[in-house]
């Protein structure tokens, strides 16, 4: 599994929003991110549940989508934002 | 503690701390009196009530009405806010916001059903632009 991972729900509209940053970010900088739905898949569910204090702590006290996290560092963010600051996000060591 | 209390002239049920000094429905001063949990849900088992989607965007409006906020009118950005409810509540039970996840802690996952308390949340309070997390419900304000 990658390092990153976007924790994303079908009918966020964060989320929506999101997705086509993420995929132009996979082609124009060929970044690996595993994006994992989180309401109709309980597996992906648990595996955010298992990293609910460390989100909870950066995103207002809860479980929020879109999560972006670097499973490596534990460097993440919750919500949109602009394509740049993702970039930065996912290409910080 | 929050417990239930039931009207002993017209068996209306209120679950809190207290229980209304007037009871709403018969209008009858300091009727109430506390309640079992299964007493108070057999007498609420007695009505049964569905609601649709549509019933659920009309409860939402009119819960909007006279508030500070509105019910967002980018119609195509909160459709499928209503579908991830609907969708929650037949897998989950109930209509919990589509842009956050359950944590299958009851006590906690109360606060994430829609409407929740947004009035507190950071992405609401202090701004002037302020929304839900979801962005269902938007400031009044802003949009006038």
């Amino acid at each position: 599994m990658s390092k990153l991972i976007m924790f994303h729900g079908r009918e966020c509209p964060h989320c929506k929003k999101m997705m086509p940053l993420v995929d132009r970010m996979i082609k124009e900088e060929n970044v690996e991110i595993e994006k994992l739905e989180v309401w109709h898949n309980e597996e992906n569910a648990d595996l955010m549940r298992s990293h609910r204090d460390i989100i909870k702590a950066k995103c207002g006290g809860q479980l929020r989508v879109p999560t972006f996290m670097n499973t490596e560092t534990q460097d993440l963010f919750c919500g949109e934002v602009e394509y740049e600051k993702l970039v930065e996000w996912a290409l910080k060591k | 503690m929050k417990k239930y209390w039931r009207c002993h002239v017209c068996n209306d049920i209120h679950y809190g701390v207290k229980p209304p000094e007037i009871c709403p429905t018969c209008l009858k001063k300091n009727a109430y009196v506390e309640v079992a949990s299964h007493e108070a849900q057999a007498i609420m088992s007695l009505t049964t009530t569905t609601m649709d989607k549509n019933d659920f965007v009309a409860a939402i409006e009119q819960f909007a009405e006279k508030s500070e906020f509105q019910v967002n009118p980018d119609k195509e950005k909160i459709a499928p806010l209503f579908e991830g409810m609907f969708n929650s509540e037949a897998n989950y039970g109930l209509k919990y916001c589509p842009c956050r996840m359950i944590e299958k802690d009851l006590e906690n996952d109360i606060k994430l059903i829609c409407p929740c308390n947004f009035l507190i949340h950071e992405t609401y309070q202090d701004k002037d632009k302020g929304e839900c997390w979801c962005g269902l419900f938007i400031k009044r304000s802003y949009n006038e």
